[in-house]
């Protein structure tokens, strides 16, 4: 009877649509734009390496900073998510005031703003190295985001369980660690995977603070060479790649975390 | 009778803007002194005065298009405007690709430090971060000594600004640019000084066209002529550079 409950799914906002087996069009839809975009990569690699061969060996390293930010940035997104989660639900009044408050405030600055402010404008007085300030702006901006997906997560739990484990003789923190949290992951996942990939796009974003992630190789490379259409027709390729088969390893995961559901 | 003013004033007012041709530049206003936004937001500088000029002479009216420098040159070959006035090199790579006016600027790399640094040329900084605006002849310069790790931004100011908030070890750029920052710009004049002028050749901006676009290269090239050959140009350079 309480199953129902779970199967609560929180609304995608944001992010590639992940793969599930259920969602026949969208799985092929999948296969097609990978298979067309890896193809596209190694043909324009393999039969006209000038430029394409140059561009790619250009940006190679590029792409490891992109994935070096990516998961630092969602290491430290969903610690700051689950406290700001737990803040959000917390009964003590100062300590939700504290987490309702960063939320506010990081939702409504652009990324991009969050970005030249910490790295141009605090830099004056923190002098930390682009990519710090990269991971610090990514984290802080997504801990924000995960906040409310843990918070939503948590509150889908019906509170019958706490009850349950109440009765049971669990303290709080052991309900919540023990028993709330482990079943809201179920739901938590799905956008969270989400958050994941759009945190690997808005990398991008970086490439402003002189970081050389991917776009600011592809950048340096086509205003060198002029090959502009060459150049952004690779980088937009790798990011694709890049970005389907993230949503490939999310669903795979999600499917781990729900073997009744199907 | 005022219908009859009206039409003739429109007539002329017509043919006043058919008869002088309107050439679209696009700027990148990140440059001073060369080609910046004022306090009134006005495209303003060395560049935009002496294309003002150069029209003029040559009987056209020119249009600065503000636009980021990383996609300049790909707007040019699009067609979205009709030239660039934005400082820049003329090189062997880039005369490939578009075509170029007569110069109209000489121009060196000058490497810029903080004002405590000892740093003599550009080698001395092996090992260290050195900035310089994306796609620009100092970014290639600092790219060509081994050894240095170079920084691309995407506008002169923010390499700046990171050299004085002590990331970078120095910022290469055009010596005009250079001298604006650390002697004139109150927030940086004292904080940063010029270093050296790097050996690498004379440079020369040049008015960058779309290859093959003779008529618009030869409007362009008339009213440059005209400026340097009637004492405007070293006028311009008094108001703007105080030589």
């Amino acid at each position: 009877m309480k199953d129902n409950k779970q199967k609560v799914q929180i609304e995608v906002s944001d992010g590639a649509a992940i793969p599930t087996k259920k969602d026949f069009g969208l799985f092929t839809a999948w296969h097609i734009t990978l298979i067309a975009a890896l193809s596209i990569l190694l043909y324009l690699v393999i039969r006209y390496p000038d430029p394409y061969l140059d561009i790619l060996e250009f940006v190679s390293d590029g792409i490891v900073v992109t994935f070096e930010i990516t998961f630092v940035s969602i290491f430290f997104s969903l610690i700051l998510g689950l406290l700001t989660g737990l803040g959000r639900l917390s009964k003590n009044k100062c300590i939700n005031l504290i987490a309702s408050i960063y939320v506010e405030v990081i939702r409504g600055i652009p990324l991009l703003v969050q970005l030249f402010y910490i790295y141009y404008a605090l830099g004056s007085f923190f002098k930390v190295p682009p990519f710090v300030a990269a991971v610090t702006a990514m984290s802080i901006c997504y801990g924000a985001y995960m906040g409310e997906v843990f918070r939503a997560g948590i509150e889908s739990i019906d509170k019958g369980q706490t009850e349950a484990a109440r009765s049971l003789g669990f303290n709080t923190k052991q309900t919540m660690f023990y028993v709330i949290i482990p079943q809201a992951m179920r739901t938590i996942l799905p956008p969270v995977g989400n958050e994941f990939i759009a945190l690997l796009k808005d990398t991008s974003l970086v490439s402003i603070l002189a970081v050389g992630d991917l776009l600011r190789r592809g950048r340096e490379f086509a205003t060198e060479s002029f090959a502009y259409f060459e150049t952004y027709t690779m980088v937009a390729l790798i990011y694709l790649l890049i970005t389907l088969l993230l949503s490939k390893l999310v669903s795979i995961t999600e499917e781990k975390m729900r073997p009744y559901d199907n | 009778m005022r219908k009859f003013l009206l039409m003739t004033l429109f007539i002329l007012l017509t043919a006043q803007i058919a008869a002088a041709r309107t050439i679209v530049f696009a700027v990148d206003a990140t440059w001073p002194p060369m080609e910046f936004i004022d306090a009134n937001k006005h495209i303003v500088g060395y560049s935009i005065d002496y294309m003002k000029a150069a029209g003029k002479e040559a009987g056209f009216t020119p249009v600065f298009k503000n636009t980021a420098w990383d996609g300049i040159f790909a707007g040019l070959a699009g067609g979205e405007y009709d030239a660039i006035c934005s400082s820049v090199s003329i090189t062997e790579k880039r005369k490939k690709a578009m075509d170029f006016s007569i110069p109209y600027f000489k121009v060196r790399q000058a490497l810029v430090v903080p004002i405590s640094s000892n740093v003599k040329s550009l080698e001395d900084l092996k090992g260290k971060k050195v900035g310089a605006q994306i796609g620009t002849t100092g970014y290639f310069a600092i790219k060509k000594v081994k050894g240095i790790i170079p920084k691309s931004y995407d506008e002169i100011g923010l390499a700046m600004q990171d050299l004085i908030n002590g990331r970078l070890a120095g910022v290469v750029c055009d010596d005009p640019v250079a001298a604006n920052y650390a002697l004139r710009e109150k927030n940086f004049a004292s904080k940063l000084k010029i270093a050296a002028i790097i050996e690498a050749g004379d440079e020369y901006y040049g008015i960058a066209v779309k290859k093959g676009n003779k008529e618009i290269l030869d409007l362009i090239n008339k009213g440059i002529k005209a400026v340097k050959e009637k004492g405007i140009e070293a006028k311009l350079k008094k108001k703007w550079f105080g030589q």
